[in-house]
């Protein structure tokens, strides 16, 4: 074997010298009792609790699934839910359309260097104030706001923007797009040119091949982009809260009322279980789908 | 096909080509105007005398700035971010970092379940790691404290940390650390001589990166933080009153903050790739 | 006979159901310059990371020194290895790179700056002591991962496949670096290569490995007159190999009949505990270096002659190589000087004879 081997050489590096390898376990346990006291520890917790009871405004532990019949009985839950999904399912597909003609150009139409300093500069938002912007946003989108105002020299307006599916929707798409162009925008400047390139010779017109031949070939990393979209549309409160006015409200707003008026936590863990449920399946589904192969091939 | 098209149609086609080169061009530029514009917004605003943020802008003011200035609110909410993320972009790069190297070097039984646990975190919305950080800790009796938002931070931003520093690993020579051994270098010797400079570029790019989440982080802060308001939770409750210019000023530091830091940790990732060992 | 200085003993290793060496018995002496060859994939360098420490044998024992190696950890041994990749320390320039064996040692600074500078020095890349490794050509580098290995001054150097990643003309100029290096210092080197030609040109001793077993060990002479089996006769090239059945066999000669002829074979070789005693109807196969094949136009009066048409040469320097045809299709090479070449009539159509000397032809043992 040459040490160039990736076979004998990943399982030569495995030390077979003790059953109990200090070194090795020093930088493999911290990782897993941290996670097991602070992620997996809550998560779990948590669901318990949506089991819980509450009297005289204490949680007591127990097994009832008061909570539950209590919740899925109400009205608002459900009208809570279909809302929050259909905001966070407009949001996906809006956000994937906006994002995929400026994914295109980065990926075919611009220099590398231009790409790369594109990518940079998108991937900053994604780690500032997210709350910063969406204030903003609030007083841009306002009746006697900015962009009101910027319009009334067209003698345009004004519009109710605030506290519109609209509202929301802007501010879903502050958090999301920027990400989505960038995970876009990897997905396309993967593909093979050559394959477009064999496609245009083939008599491809430009846009036909975006759908016959890019989108497949990126699918991939399309939807992953899109699911990324929806988690963390549909786990967003602050756009639908000072955006969309929270009438009614989305899954999130209903846990932070739950939770900071009522002292109601076990409720809230229903709705935060609810979602949880949600997004496994949804993620599942899109990941089902993203890595699926045709038969036909 | 191409041969066929007559020579007008061809320079018809090229001037389509043309034009949706540019419009596309321009359609990217749109796209960045929208995601800048609401941070643009406020550093303008923030400047702006007006009471209420509009177009005409009045006359420029440092007032909004003087105000929060003079605000010990502000001041404490400062000092609380700051040991948060400085303490949170230690233990996550730390812990990061030994995941990394894990997976880098090391096979094992249930290592995908093992992988899943450092890296969900951040793919659960964090309203819900809030609820669930809040009802954890106050059963722990843990709650309320500073150091509850560092945990908690902490639990996620170390996947950032570590997947910067494994896409780092990467680039070793898988031989570096044996040859290490070789010439005499006990394996944690060898991870302090050859594993961690190695990767030292990669560390500070987490660090700061890890810190910029921390400090921008305000759901889970809102909910464990208690009465040790960091900034972010300090600015949602300004806003939940009214609208405040101060938020302009706030927010104008916060980005100048979170920017630096994004940049800084950008410099230091893409600096790795300057020196890589064949 | 002195005290071999590495024993391996029964060594076999194993990954998983992937056995890369079966059953290893080897000793190599003090002050030796062996070589482990093979293609890749047969053992040579897990012997070597075995003899590092790197890997742990399954199954026998390694001795270096009288001392039972297995359970020792690399770190407290001093086998240092020059990697194939060189896996020199990116972030570290080139002193600093060769004085880190003596850093690990815990040597004063003073003392390893000196050490470092006088190895390099001796390798002759002083001048790149406070250089980046990164921006040496592939020559400096190699000298400075050489001067790293050596500047512990070590009993037993480790080479795997140094040169494989150096251009030809600086290939030739490393393996006299080496082999003088060696020679100065009277230390073992262990070599692992594919490489026949830098292997012959530099050992005392070279093991041909195959499947993780040795196929033969010896003098590069040996290896190549006298290969032991059908398997180092291929890997060694420039081999003619001829099959058939024994017609006569006496003590001196065996003669074969092939499709393409009757040949006399000696019997005897130098490894006499392989010595296999043949009968008349054996099947016999026998090898004939391609440098001991005599061409001519005209058939000759010998016994061991072959008529064959000519399919193509090559020529690589003052070296040609013919590659002919028999009538049964059987392929024969023929090395010889390209002066040599100008006084056969080798341009005109027509047959082609190759004859050699009886004792020039070596029985296979397997």
């Amino acid at each position: 074997m040459t040490s160039r081997d990736p076979l004998t050489h990943q399982v030569a590096n495995k030390p077979t010298r003790k059953l109990f390898d200090s070194f090795a376990l020093s930088w493999r346990l911290p990782i897993i009792v941290w996670q097991t006291l602070f992620f997996l520890g809550p998560l779990i917790f948590m669901v318990a609790m949506s089991f819980f009871l509450v009297k005289n405004y204490r949680m007591q532990e127990a097994f009832e699934f008061v909570n539950w019949s209590k919740m899925f009985s109400r009205n608002y839950f459900w009208d809570s839910y279909f809302l929050t999904f259909t905001l966070a399912t407009l949001s996906t597909a809006i956000a994937s359309l906006l994002a995929f003609p400026a994914s295109f150009a980065l990926a075919f139409k611009v220099s590398p260097a231009v790409r790369r300093w594109a990518l940079f500069l998108l991937i900053i938002p994604f780690f500032t104030s997210y709350l910063v912007r969406i204030f903003s946003w609030y007083v841009i989108l306002a009746e006697s706001g900015a962009l009101n105002a910027l319009l009334d020299t067209f003698g345009l307006g004004p519009y109710t923007m605030l506290n519109t599916k609209f509202g929301t929707l802007v501010g879903y798409m502050t958090l999301t797009l920027p990400l989505v162009v960038v995970l876009q925008t990897f997905a396309l400047s993967n593909i093979d040119r050559n394959l477009v390139q064999a496609a245009h010779n083939l008599g491809c017109s430009p846009f036909r091949s975006i759908y016959a031949v890019i989108m497949p070939l990126a699918k991939t990393g399309l939807i992953v982009a899109a699911l990324f979209c929806f988690i963390l549309s549909f786990g967003d409160f602050v756009s639908p809260y000072y955006l969309g006015g929270s009438k009614p409200p989305t899954l999130p707003i209903l846990i932070i009322d739950t939770t900071k008026s009522g002292q109601q936590w076990p409720r809230a863990a229903v709705v935060a279980v609810v979602m949880m449920v949600t997004l496994i399946t949804i993620a599942f589904a899109a990941l089902a789908l993203a890595y699926r192969t045709r038969a036909s091939r | 096909m191409r041969n066929e098209t007559k020579p007008h149609a061809q320079k018809n086609n090229l001037r389509n080509q043309f034009l949706l080169d540019w419009s596309l061009r321009f359609y990217v530029i749109l796209i960045f105007v929208f995601v800048f514009a609401p941070i643009v917004f406020s550093v303008i605003f923030s400047f702006n005398s007006a009471r209420f943020p509009t177009i005409p802008l009045e006359s420029f003011t440092l007032k909004w700035y003087e105000t929060i200035w003079a605000d010990p609110d502000v001041w404490e909410a400062f000092r609380n971010s700051i040991i948060v993320s400085v303490s949170t972009a230690l233990i996550a790069t730390t812990l990061g970092f030994c995941t990394a190297y894990t997976d880098y070097r090391y096979r094992f039984r249930f290592k995908s379940a093992y992988l899943a646990l450092v890296l969900l975190p951040p793919t659960i919305p964090l309203i819900i790691m809030a609820l669930a950080m809040l009802a954890w800790f106050s059963k722990i009796g843990a709650s309320g404290q500073l150091w509850s938002v560092i945990i908690a931070h902490s639990v996620l931003t170390a996947p950032f940390a570590m997947a910067i520093i494994r896409l780092r690993l990467n680039q070793m020579n898988k031989d570096l650390e044996s040859a290490a051994w070789n010439l005499g270098a006990s394996e944690w010797r060898a991870m302090r001589e050859v594993v961690f400079p190695f990767c030292k570029p990669a560390i500070l790019s987490a660090l700061f990166l890890t810190a910029a989440v921390s400090f921008d982080e305000f759901a889970i802060a809102w909910f464990v933080s208690g009465l040790n308001k960091t900034v972010p939770v300090l600015i949602l409750e300004i806003v939940q009153g009214n609208i405040d210019p101060q938020v302009n000023a706030i927010g104008t530091i916060v980005f100048l903050v979170s920017m630096t830091l994004v940049m800084i940790a950008q410099v230091f990732f893409f600096l790795r790739q300057n020196r890589t060992s064949n | 006979m002195n005290t071999p200085l590495v024993v391996f003993e029964n060594v076999a290793k194993h990954f998983g159901d992937f056995v890369a060496v079966k059953e290893l018995n080897l000793a190599i002496n003090a002050g030796e310059f062996i070589a482990i060859m093979g293609p890749s994939g047969c053992g040579k360098t897990t012997t070597l990371r075995m003899l590092a420490g790197l890997d742990q044998p399954s199954r026998g024992s390694i001795y270096i020194g009288e001392q039972l190696m297995n359970d020792v950890r690399p770190h407290q041994r001093d086998t240092p290895l020059v990697w194939q990749s060189l896996a020199l320390f990116p972030f570290l320039n080139a002193r600093e790179n060769v004085e880190f064996g003596l850093k690990m040692r815990n040597q004063d600074a003073q003392i390893r700056r000196s050490k470092a500078m006088e190895w390099l020095e001796r390798l002759g890349v002083a001048e790149f002591a406070e250089r980046n490794v990164d921006t040496l050509s592939g020559g400096q580098r190699q000298r400075v991962a050489l001067a790293r290995s050596l500047v512990t001054e070590p009993q037993l150097l480790l080479l795997d496949e140094p040169l494989s990643a150096l251009d030809a003309h600086l290939v030739i100029r490393m393996q006299s670096v080496l082999t003088q290096l060696q020679r100065e210092l009277g230390i073992t080197f262990v070599y692992v290569t594919h490489s026949q030609s830098e292997a012959f040109a530099m050992a005392d001793r070279v093991v041909v490995m195959s499947n993780g077993e040795i196929a033969q060990a010896g003098v590069p002479r040996d290896i190549y007159r006298e290969p032991a089996n059908r398997f180092v006769a291929e890997f060694v090239g420039r081999n003619n190999i001829i099959s058939g059945t024994a017609n006569t066999v006496d003590e001196k000669s065996i003669q074969v009949k092939a499709p393409m002829g009757t040949f006399d074979v000696p019997t005897k070789t130098n490894t006499p505990d392989t010595d296999k005693k043949f009968s008349a109807g054996d099947m016999v196969t026998f090898v004939i270096a391609a440098d001991l094949v005599q061409v001519t136009r005209t058939k000759p009066k010998t016994e061991n002659s072959v008529e064959c048409s000519l399919i193509s040469e090559e020529f690589v320097g003052s070296m040609v190589t013919l590659f002919l045809e028999t009538a049964d299709g059987t392929e024969f090479k023929v090395q010889l000087q390209e002066r040599e070449l100008s006084t056969l009539d080798h341009t005109t159509e027509g047959a082609f004879y190759l004859s050699w000397q009886s004792d020039s032809a070596h029985v296979l043992h397997g």
